[in-house]
């Protein structure tokens, strides 16, 4: 039976969202892993582009959809600057917060209520490469997976308002424990530990979320 | 999926997130003590995991775990005469 959802449900369901925009590749994969888990953690759901593989949907339009089901979206800015020379560079991040920027600008409710965090990996860069930002929140986690914690759960705080938020300590030190509890359930299918470690590396996002909402669910949520 | 548990008496080599590394007990939300270098956490660490039978895991600065060992206990410890 098909139930028509109330305005009030539909808003609930956009209000837990957060639109997560940033790399998916290996080397993003070190503060990925903590700033998903750091969402959860705090009661959000990331919605992430890499969330369902379907070859057949068009990238852009996915991204529209995530943008329009969130109130809420972290935008990592932190490649703005090419490290090589010769190196293309890449406009998908800042080109989808641009869409996200306009859906709170000409959104109707709840869009014009969105709130944006930009990340940075040092102070300053963006005024450089992408001036025209104001009235958005921009913090920097200087490359380091703690650090990235400690942006996300301050902005939960002073933005999200989650006011109970905890402090970034104990938060890391939950992640150590979910890790933990990750690596040993791959132990119990008998790899060796070199193994593990390059499994959890390659595990795709949309699987790694499942475990960290599993085990959120199981020890944070009902211990 | 399978559900995700967290094994009882593990000791962890971690990244601290003022600077240099802690050794924190499996579930805790403290550390025990924190260390300028990582080697030291280790043997700190290696310590009381021998003296507890416990299992350690050093993690990466990802947080991610990278190495396990087990320890028993010695059961015949020298006798201090």
């Amino acid at each position: 039976m098909t139930q028509k959802l109330t305005s009030g449900v539909i808003e609930t369901y956009i209000d837990n969202n957060i639109f997560v925009n940033c790399p998916f590749d290996d080397e993003y994969k070190p503060l990925l892993r903590p700033l998903l888990f750091t969402i959860v953690y705090l009661g959000k759901n990331p919605r992430i582009a890499s969330e369902r593989s379907d070859s057949g949907e068009n990238r852009i339009d996915k991204i529209c959809e995530l943008i329009s089901e969130s109130r809420y979206s972290i935008h990592d800015l932190s490649r703005l600057k090419s490290e090589h020379a010769d190196e293309f560079y890449r406009l998908n991040l800042p080109f989808e917060f641009g869409i996200d920027y306009g859906a709170r600008l000409f959104g109707s409710d709840p869009l014009n209520t969105k709130k944006h965090l930009i990340l940075e990996k040092d102070p300053y860069n963006y005024k450089i490469a992408i001036s025209d930002i104001s009235g958005v929140d921009i913090k920097n986690h200087k490359g380091e997976p703690d650090e990235i914690v400690r942006a996300v759960r301050d902005w939960f705080y002073e933005t999200v308002g989650i006011n109970e938020a905890d402090y970034t300590k104990v938060i890391w030190n939950r992640f150590i424990d979910f890790s933990t509890a990750l690596f040993d359930n791959y132990k119990d299918k008998g790899l060796s530990d070199h193994e593990i470690v390059e499994e959890i590396k390659k595990m795709p996002i949309a699987e790694y979320l499942n475990y960290v909402k599993l085990w959120v669910d199981e020890y944070i949520k009902s211990p | 999926m399978a559900k995700l548990v967290n094994k009882q008496n593990t000791q962890h080599v971690v990244p601290h997130p003022d600077g240099g590394w802690s050794v924190k007990k499996g579930g805790s939300i403290k550390a025990t003590k924190i260390f300028e270098r990582q080697n030291e956490a280790i043997n700190f660490a290696r310590r009381i995991s021998i003296n507890q039978s416990a299992k350690l895991y050093i993690h990466s600065r990802d947080g991610m775990v990278r190495e396990k060992y087990s320890y028993n206990a010695d059961p015949n410890p020298p006798i201090d005469k």
